[in-house]
């Protein structure tokens, strides 16, 4: 099987509170942050590894996994740490942070699927930067193919894949034909989450995603990681999305005490209007 | 795990200082992607300590207070490790990082060693205990490497290496501690060319675990007839289990586990007393086939594992300081001085009292001194790796660095991470002193590292002893000469200027010492000697942990000049200030203390000697 991975890299969520916004709001100031991979998407290589190998023989791939990224240069980092943890091959789109939307990167990626003709395309639900959870469901539908998104689980068949979807009421499980687009919640990464024919059912996978381990990191400089221009995948690099202003939330303003119950009843009653 | 409590990592590592260290400071990118280090560079050393670090607090880091409490349990015969720890050196021997710079030829990746200490540091802080069994494996591997045959190498180092096999280091004796050389185990050779082997060994730190499949003891033996002292004495393989020429494990080799050691910390580490042969039925193989080399062999090993002690001392203390500075953060109690009489005004976090920010400081400051002068000890020895062959004088100088600073590595950081951890928990007040907070274990873990692989004294007495007469004296005057050409170049530095008087009169100072202690052996003053060795050591570290870590901050005030003066660069701005203030601290309050020690030196003061011993106590 060959899987195509897209991967974003995010500022680092542990310290989202250093984002700044300058005082003109045109735009998120990102200079000085430091970079980490979307934890999401981090998952779906995992998942991705999973689906290409059998899980009793790590050492030995059993299908391709290409990661693919859109970025500047420094993005180069994000897709070597893709290679060290076990990816085959990686791509960068040379493109600018700003100058993206979901829209243009899911009509890259399709061009990107035509000449790949991956049998999966497997990317996180959404990045944890702006949250917007489009491109996968956008990709899917230029492409034309079956998706299904918020995988929890998936079982790999013969020409298809049974995903477990986590959904509010439970869990919805579909049977998508290959090829397919498939978008990954954070469960996808528990030890019985993802099989491939390959891997017996009783194997049950490490927590989490894999080590990147010593002799892959060596091996990860001889990978082929290759520079494509965001025109020749995408001619039409109009944006769909613009942003108007960007503000941060309102500071919280200090709360007030209450007498006692029917004063606070009366509060909400009266005030807040919540009763 | 009933306690989930228990089983959370709290082990912290600050990369963006380490890769200071190697990259900028040290200028490992210098020496990467050139022979002997070809497959490496910047990018690969990088991410070697981010995924290791990783590593250390997913898996070592949590196990690290369930060990110390669930300890290490002998039935049957057999040492039962803690849980969870037999699965952690499946996932070590899984991820490479033991064999980050063991030689390509044998399964490694040919790193330098400067990465290989960090490396360490890493799992080492993170789980001290743990971390000595693949340590000490590692250790006897290297001089299987070094000395052995090639069969002895082709049978033994590919397992070693590669975890299927444990290894130890067997010197201490009931009789034979520090005075190794009256070691009673002998070997009794056989017409095959091996040899019997009969004795105990005790204080035996893994001799034996359930994680691997043998373990290989190297153990010090005297051969029938040889003569006493050290110079009798040759070094043995001898596994647990015997093995045949292709490696296959053949049965047992009548190696017993008397009795593991209760301590006081390394709890999850098994201390053994080891009986070999009661049943005369055990068997070794003399190491690279020579008799009555063993004491220069084993202080191969002993080398490697004096610098891993050292940096076993970094590596706790460091995280001790972490954790508490996190928690003089949070903490909150007191007002502001400011406001000292005001009992309304708002309480403020520790971390802004005064005596809370120097114990911080000097923290700080000796964690990271200690870490640059390990960083730079192993630098050395990657520059005898270069030179080796092409430039004999270069790579004499660089051996002759390494000799002299193995001991200051490890006895000074092992003595000042003891001082470290208890600090820390000086710094967390009663809250340091329960366990449900990390540095009473870090102090008690801590405490062995001043006393295992030679104690302090035999440090310092291996430095004063052997290691300043070395090439005629002249490792000393080299080093000497290092840092006196640092300071001159630097004295004007606005800057960092004004702290190098310090160093220059430390400097001066400690030169002035030794040129005394050489005069005590020239006129039979040798009682004096021991006396002074201990202090002399540390006045040397101290001078070599100055000097390095003012060095780091010319650098680091160069770095903080070249920033954009803006919001972007302020994580960095902080960083490079840390390191000038950090270094400020040490020249201004420990630099002083050579001085002072010299001093104290000079007054030649035999009281220790002249006390009669019955008038110590009258009990």
């Amino acid at each position: 099987m060959k899987i195509l991975v897209a991967l974003k890299r995010v500022a680092d969520p542990d310290n989202a509170n250093k984002v700044k916004i300058p005082a003109s709001g045109e735009k998120i100031d990102t200079t000085g942050l430091e970079w980490k991979p979307n934890p999401f998407d981090e998952y779906a290589l995992e998942a991705a590894l999973r689906l290409t190998e059998n899980g009793t023989q790590p050492k030995v791939r059993a299908g391709e996994v290409v990661v693919v990224t859109f970025g500047p240069k420094e993005t180069e980092t994000t897709l070597r740490a893709a290679l060290a943890t076990g990816a085959d091959r990686a791509i960068r789109v040379d493109a600018s942070d700003d100058k993206l939307d979901g829209d243009l990167v899911a009509r890259a990626l399709k061009a990107l699927v035509e000449k790949e003709k991956p049998d999966v395309v497997l990317m996180g639900k959404q990045a944890v930067d702006g949250d917007s959870n489009q491109v996968g469901q956008i990709l899917a539908e230029l492409l034309d193919w079956p998706m299904a998104t918020f995988a929890a689980t998936i079982r790999e068949e013969a020409g298809a894949l049974l995903v477990g979807r986590e959904v509010d009421g439970g869990v919805s499980t579909l049977r998508v034909k290959l090829p397919a687009v498939v978008t990954v919640d954070l469960r996808i990464v528990a030890p019985t989450s993802v099989y491939s024919t390959k891997t017996p059912s009783t194997h049950k996978y490490n927590d989490g995603v894999r080590f990147a381990a010593l002799p892959a990191i060596m091996a990860a400089k001889k990978k082929p990681l290759v520079e494509v221009k965001l025109a020749d995948l995408a001619p039409d690099q109009a944006l769909k999305v613009s942003y108007h202003g960007f503000a941060a939330p309102p500071a919280r303003k200090a709360g007030i005490k209450v007498k006692d119950v029917s004063e606070l009843v009366s509060k909400l009653k009266n005030e807040a209007k919540v009763l | 795990m009933s306690n989930p409590q228990a089983s959370q990592n709290r082990y912290r590592a600050d990369l963006r200082e380490m890769k200071f260290l190697l990259f900028e400071q040290f200028r490992l990118g210098d020496v990467l992607g050139r022979a002997p280090f070809e497959a490496w560079g910047v990018d690969e050393a990088s991410m070697v300590l981010d995924e290791t670090y990783k590593f250390a607090c997913e898996v070592l880091g949590p196990l690290n207070s369930t060990g110390d409490k669930s300890g290490c349990r002998l039935e049957g015969g057999r040492v039962l490790t803690p849980e969870g720890f037999k699965d952690a050196w499946t996932k070590l021997y899984e991820a490479g990082w033991k064999n980050v710079s063991v030689n390509p030829d044998w399964g490694g990746q040919g790193a330098p060693h400067a990465l290989f200490a960090l490396v360490e540091e890493l799992l080492s802080g993170a789980n001290t205990a743990f971390n000595m069994y693949p340590g000490l494996a590692h250790g006897a591997a290297e001089v299987i490497q070094l000395f052995g045959t090639d069969r002895q190498k082709s049978a033994f180092l590919p397992r070693l290496y590669g975890g299927q096999w444990g290894g130890t280091m067997c010197l201490t004796e009931p009789h034979a501690g520090s005075d190794v050389g009256s070691s009673r185990t002998t070997a009794k050779k056989l017409p095959d060319g091996r040899y019997q082997i009969r004795g105990t060994k005790i204080f035996i730190s893994g001799g034996d675990h359930d994680m691997a499949d043998n373990i290989v003891h190297l153990v010090l033996a005297r051969v029938e007839g040889a003569p006493p002292g050290t110079k009798g004495l040759s070094l043995f393989i001898v596994p647990r289990l015997r093995v045949k020429d292709d490696g296959t494990i053949e049965g047992s080799n009548d190696v017993a586990v008397g009795s593991i050691e209760h301590k006081m910390g390394i709890n999850g580490s098994a201390t053994c007393v080891l009986n070999f042969g009661e049943n005369d039925g055990c068997i070794g193989e003399l190491v690279g086939e020579v008799e009555n080399h063993g004491m220069a062999q084993m202080f191969k090993m002993m080398n490697g594992a004096r610098i891993a002690v050292g940096v076993q001392g970094v590596a706790v203390a460091s995280s001790a300081f972490l954790n508490a500075l996190e928690y003089a953060r949070d903490r909150k109690q007191g007002p502001s001085i400011d406001h000292w009489k005001d009992p309304t005004a708002p309480r403020v976090a520790i971390v802004e009292h005064a005596d809370v920010r120097r114990m911080l400081l000097e923290m700080k400051a000796k964690v990271e001194g200690i870490r640059a002068l390990i960083v730079k000890l192993a630098l050395h020895q990657d520059m005898v790796h270069v030179h080796q062959g092409s430039d004999d004088q270069k790579a004499q100088y660089h051996q002759g660095q390494v000799d002299l600073l193995v001991p200051l590595v490890k006895a000074y950081g092992s003595d000042q991470a003891f001082r470290v951890c208890e600090m820390a928990i000086q710094t967390y007040g009663g809250a340091g002193y329960i366990k449900d907070y990390p540095v009473e274990q870090y102090c008690r873990d801590a405490k062995i590292f001043s006393i295992y692989e030679g104690t302090n004294h035999i440090q310092a007495m291996d430095l004063v002893g052997r290691k300043l007469a070395q090439r005629g004296g002249q490792n000393l005057q080299e080093f000497l000469g290092d840092v006196a050409a640092f300071v001159q170049k630097n004295q004007g530095h606005p800057t960092v200027g004004p702290y190098l008087a310090e160093l220059g009169a430390a400097q001066e100072a400690l030169a002035g010492t030794a040129m005394r202690m050489l005069t005590w052996f020239q006129t039979g003053r040798m009682a004096m000697v021991p006396l002074a060795a201990n202090r002399f050591l540390e006045m040397m570290s101290a001078v070599a942990v100055g000097w390095l870590l003012l060095e780091g901050a010319v650098l680091a005030s160069e770095k903080a000049a070249s920033l954009p003066n803006d919001e972007s660069s302020a994580r960095d701005r902080a960083f490079y200030e840390g390191k000038r203030h950090a270094a400020a601290y040490y020249a201004r309050h420990v630099l002083p203390e050579v001085r002072s020690h010299a001093e104290i030196l000079g007054r030649e003061d035999r009281s220790p000697l002249d006390i009669p011993t019955d008038a110590f106590a009258s009990l």
